[in-house]
């Protein structure tokens, strides 16, 4: 009787757990499939640098260079604002902190990551923008800047929480011997703690990098969704917003629809090299 | 000297960086609040929306009860499954290369953006097997969003039981079945739920996986798993987006946030509770 019992939960087990892999697979595979079938009729370095998308157009007016340039721009500079501020707070929190204020700290950085996305586009399409328009006199707020500003702070908790795991280790190790010392509690995290935790501040450049360009709400709220060549104080358009926006409209099947797909499978692949790089670069540093 | 001014910056730097961190989640969460209590009343969380264009008066109650629902169905869906995969790739599993495989898919799958895990459901379960735009096709999508959530924690959490215990029970001759079900599962019991309660505070947020697959600007409460759903972070969305109700969007933000924060925290005081014993 135990013995049936026993084999049936693992059955159970070994076969759902077959079923969620294949799920997953099956969902990687999906979308390659829907994208090839793009690429046969579209040159995929065409569809990449070409500078027109016109999803009513002919083929050769499906092209995504400035898309995929905007989704870069909005990121990069969500974590130019976000990795200073990261940093610094990772810093208090691993070394000036212990007991009840980290634990208050820790649990505001929870709260941050917590917030849904919709809600940082809401706020920053109510106060950002339109504060943009005002102090500044912007002819439109909705920007790139607008949108990697939302971003940085939805950036904040990654960025807190992968270095400050890492700085308290190397802190934990050297404190003792640099109060043994009496070099100053600065000084040495100036010279040990940071330099030492090279590794996890990359990592988490790379995290919040894949989380700011896979990021559809909060920045298709603040960015103003034109498909043109990005500048700071300009509208843009970034692939995840773009296929939000238009993919409830594209007809199945068609050349609009599949390009779509290609889309979301070229930022599977920017993020994946992205990853690549972040590996390589762990490798080199080690 | 130089020490000293280096020392002032760094200083100055590390301070205004916590300083702006505390200021911005103040900040978001007073003004969501103090600008949405003003729009919050009974009828605001009982009525069903009403006006012209729809939403511009009336409640958010079918929305917040699909948000609910959405929650608990991708809730289920996602942990049993994620569970399951789990226990496998813990107690079970005896390939290296088999658990690698596992751990590659997953992490492939936690790095897909959530608008192309949309994109994915709405394709599949809408136009290819004709599935309409329901609960259910929403709760799969966001179930399948939050599966690496899960897993990656659970496998975290049976891997951090003590293996002395789990040993002594295999030596007394205990089946794995046993070890598993009454040993293992009950220890963590308390870590799994609030980690299950962190994923769906998670779905219950996310907007862009279900603008394609089951949100809808206007539906009763759903009757069953196939009929089409409100959502709150969609319908405050189509508040803004489409510019129709600003005060009824403040109160859809807030009750959104008051919720969440209200899961967080029962998330943080189960999983506390075992810390104590």
């Amino acid at each position: 009787m135990k013995k049936i019992e026993n084999s049936i939960f693992k059955g159970i087990v070994r076969f759902l757990t077959l079923f969620s892999v294949l799920i997953l697979s099956f969902i990687i595979v999906f979308i390659l499939k829907e994208s090839i079938v793009f690429f046969k009729e579209v040159y995929i370095i065409k569809f990449i640098f070409g500078r027109k998308w016109n999803p009513l157009g002919s083929a050769d007016k499906l092209a995504i260079f400035p898309i995929i340039l905007g989704t870069i721009y909005v990121s990069v500079i969500g974590i130019i604002i976000a990795l200073p501020i990261g940093i610094g707070n990772a810093i208090v929190l691993s070394s000036y902190t212990d007991g009840k204020v980290k634990r208050v700290i820790r649990s505001i950085v929870d709260i941050l990551a917590g917030i849904p996305s919709v809600i940082y586009g809401f706020i920053g399409l109510l106060v950002l923008v339109k504060f943009l328009e005002i102090k500044f006199e912007f002819p439109t707020g909705e920007s790139v800047l607008a949108g990697g500003i939302v971003l940085s702070i939805m950036m904040l908790p990654f960025i807190i929480s992968t270095c400050e795991e890492s700085m308290e280790k190397v802190y934990a190790e050297y404190s003792g011997y640099s109060n043994a010392l009496g070099v100053s509690k600065s000084y040495m995290i100036r010279k040990i703690v940071l330099p030492n935790s090279k590794r996890s501040i990359l990592a988490s450049i790379v995290l919040a990098l894949g989380r700011g360009m896979g990021e559809t709400m909060a920045v298709m709220m603040v960015i103003g969704n034109a498909p043109i060549m990005p500048k700071l104080l300009g509208k843009c358009q970034t692939i995840p917003s773009l296929i939000a926006l238009e993919m409830g409209m594209a007809e199945v099947g068609s050349l609009h629809y599949h390009g779509l797909y290609a889309s979301g499978f070229i930022l599977m692949m920017i993020l994946l090299i992205i990853n690549i790089i972040l590996y390589i670069i762990k490798r080199k540093l080690i | 000297m130089k020490e000293k001014i280096e020392d002032k910056i760094f200083k100055l730097w590390i301070i205004s960086s916590t300083i702006i961190v505390v200021t911005i989640i103040v900040f978001v969460l007073g003004y969501i609040l103090r600008k949405g209590f003003g729009a919050i009343d009974l009828e605001f969380i009982f009525g069903n929306p009403k006006g012209i264009p729809l939403g511009v008066e009336g409640g958010i109650f079918p929305a917040i009860i699909g948000s609910l629902l959405l929650m608990i169905l991708s809730c289920i869906f996602a942990s049993i499954l994620a569970i399951s995969t789990a226990i496998y790739t813990v107690f079970y599993c005896s390939f290296r290369k088999v658990r690698d495989i596992i751990h590659l898919i997953i992490q492939c799958m936690a790095g897909v953006p959530s608008i192309v895990l949309g994109m994915f459901g709405y394709t599949l379960l809408i136009l290819y097997l004709r599935i309409n735009r329901s609960l259910l096709t929403a709760a799969i999508t966001l179930g399948i969003m939050i599966f690496p959530y899960i897993e990656v924690r659970v496998e975290k959490i049976l891997n951090e039981v003590n293996s002395s215990i789990i040993n002594s029970s295999y030596a007394l001759g205990i089946s794995k079945f046993h070890t598993i079900i009454r040993l293992i599962l009950p220890i963590c019991k308390a870590d799994i739920i609030s980690a299950i309660l962190l994923a769906g505070g998670f779905a219950m947020g996310a907007t862009a996986p279900i603008i394609l697959t089951g949100a809808v600007i206007f539906a009763p409460i759903p009757q069953s798993i196939f009929s089409p759903v409100m959502a709150l972070p969609f319908h405050l969305y189509i508040l803004t987006g489409e510019g129709i109700s600003l005060q009824n969007a403040y109160g859809t933000a807030a009750v959104l946030i008051i919720i969440l924060l209200l899961i967080n925290i029962l998330s943080l005081i189960i999983g506390r509770r075992k810390e104590h014993r």
